[in-house]
């Protein structure tokens, strides 16, 4: 299925009819089949999908952490492959450095490309006030809680600059209540600091909370099912009476989905 | 400065000095009503040897000298094997290449241990420190090869990505993510293989020295010195503890990442 084309001008990021296929046990198992994507700039992108089925390896495949099967990705416009200094990601599994303290995270973009000290120190200063951890800087991984750690993901992803944050499943180890302060969280960061968000999830609130369109995909192998463009004034309230209308929508799309691949 | 003792931790300290009073009474109580007396220094004996061997020496030197000799070669040998089992272990573990080759060989060297290798030492390196050193040396790099060779071989390659992705270059790799992952890895080789050096270095000493903790206890076996013996091995278990308790305080240092406070 064809994704909506939006002003092609504006487009930061364009998959083109992208697949990827692993080879397992010496079969080749095709994982995404053609998605064709066109993401605006500083828009809030989110891929709903409730398989086990492409959404990481698709971000992965953006970030240039692997290969490309068929298609293409284009990101403002120019061909990608490998890593793109645009491009920064927030993991599930929040993937710090363990041997580094907060601060020492949220810097290693700017260190490692090469930014003075004193120029790196008050930019990740200024993002590790902007997530809530003014105080912790010299806090080492371990010693922070699972949403503490996921707050310097975030810090550590912006702290780069990069012009597009993927964001996979970032709050899906977290506990409710602190998975709904982080969605809270995130939305403010993004109205403050904009830059393009991917983000991944399969809650529909998460997606329908921080969404301007919400791609749906299909059970494996993965093509975009349906999109949603979500425009509802921010912030947007879960138990407004189109919020409710849109997660009944979806949800119902989703079960359909799920009973046709099984 | 604050300092609480806990009932329980009165009771551990009570307790505790039970037991070493009750050992040297034991000692003690043997040593007058048994043979065992007419050979053996009884605990008073040996407090008043110790003194002694602090301001007379005992052989050549000291019992400080001993000790002092001792320690510089653990020194010596530990330092190489720790560097040199480093390396190896970084090449193995973090290269294909390397491991395709080193590997077979090194697990053929493994089981081998230290003191298997005094009579060739000493026919290549004549009786004297060389052969020491390359005993303790022998004793604590398969240790440190195993272990650093484990940590480098299990670096988290989902963090090398992320390294990657944040912009840094392939060739930072190694010393930016690989090293400090193989951090704590590296101190439980430095331990394992402290333990072992020390008791190397006693081993070599015993047969090709005519200094050292490991002659003292020979060498007063042999002479029938049994109170030399003691104060020998008396030496060999307090050096132990400190090198193990510094060691452990050094790692606390540099691992606290590892710990949760």
């Amino acid at each position: 299925m064809e994704g909506k084309k939006l002003n092609g001008n504006e487009s930061v990021v364009r998959l083109e009819n992208l697949k990827k296929s692993f080879e397992i046990n010496g079969e080749d198992v095709q994982i995404i089949n053609g998605i064709n994507l066109d993401i605006k700039k500083n828009e809030f992108i989110v891929l709903f999908g409730a398989g086990q089925c492409g959404k990481t390896t698709l971000l992965k495949m953006i970030a240039g952490l692997e290969d490309i099967t068929d298609g293409n990705i284009y990101i403002n416009d120019k061909k990608s492959s490998g890593f793109n200094e645009d491009v920064g990601m927030v993991y599930q599994t929040t993937a710090l450095f363990p041997w580094l303290s907060v601060m020492g995270n949220v810097e290693f973009g700017p260190k490692h490309r090469g930014a003075a000290k004193s120029e790196r120190r008050k930019k990740a200063q200024y993002y590790i006030d902007l997530v809530g951890l003014s105080g912790f800087e010299k806090h080492f991984p371990v010693q922070l809680s699972g949403g503490m750690q996921q707050r310097v993901g975030i810090a550590r992803a912006y702290a780069n600059d990069p012009e597009i944050i993927l964001m996979d499943e970032p709050f899906g180890h977290l506990d409710a209540q602190t998975r709904y302060l982080m969605e809270e969280d995130v939305e403010k960061i993004w109205a403050r600091e904009k830059r393009t968000v991917i983000f991944v999830t399969n809650n529909i609130e998460e997606a329908l909370y921080l969404a301007d369109r919400i791609i749906i995909l299909t059970e494996c192998p993965a093509t975009v099912m349906k999109e949603y463009v979500i425009d509802l004034p921010r912030p947007r309230s879960m138990v407004s009476e189109e919020f409710l209308r849109l997660r009944e929508e979806i949800s119902r799309l989703a079960d359909a989905r799920e009973s046709e691949a099984g | 400065m604050k300092f609480k003792l806990s009932g329980k931790s009165i009771q551990a300290v009570v307790l505790g000095t039970l037991g070493i009073l009750s050992f040297f009474i034991i000692w003690q109580l043997t040593c007058i009503f048994t043979k065992f007396g007419t050979i053996f220094p009884t605990p008073p004996e040996v407090a008043a040897g110790m003194i002694r061997g602090f301001i007379e020496p005992i052989g050549s030197v000291t019992l400080l000298g001993h000790i002092g000799i001792s320690l510089g070669r653990v020194l010596v040998g530990y330092t190489l094997s720790s560097v040199l089992g480093t390396l190896v272990g970084l090449l193995m573990g973090a290269s294909r290449l390397g491991k395709a080759i080193l590997y077979p060989i090194f697990n053929i060297i493994k089981p081998i241990p230290g003191i298997a290798w005094i009579p060739i030492a000493i026919m290549w390196l004549g009786i004297g420190n060389a052969t020491i050193y390359f005993i303790i040396f022998v004793g604590g790099f398969s240790q440190m090869v195993m272990n650093v060779m484990s940590g480098a071989s299990n670096v988290d390659q989902e963090l090398v990505g992320v390294a990657r992705v944040l912009g840094l270059k392939k060739n930072h790799v190694f010393l930016t993510i690989i090293l400090p992952s193989c951090v704590p890895y590296i101190f439980t080789g430095l331990q394992v293989s402290l333990s072992t050096s020390w008791m190397a270095v006693l081993a070599a000493e015993m047969i090709t020295a005519t200094s050292g903790c490991g002659w003292l206890i020979l060498a007063g076996m042999q002479s029938g010195i049994m109170l030399n013996n003691v104060l020998g091995m008396i030496a060999i278990g307090f050096i132990g503890l400190v090198l193990a308790t510094l060691m452990r305080m050094l790692e606390r240092r540099l691992c606290s990442w590892k710990e949760r406070n």
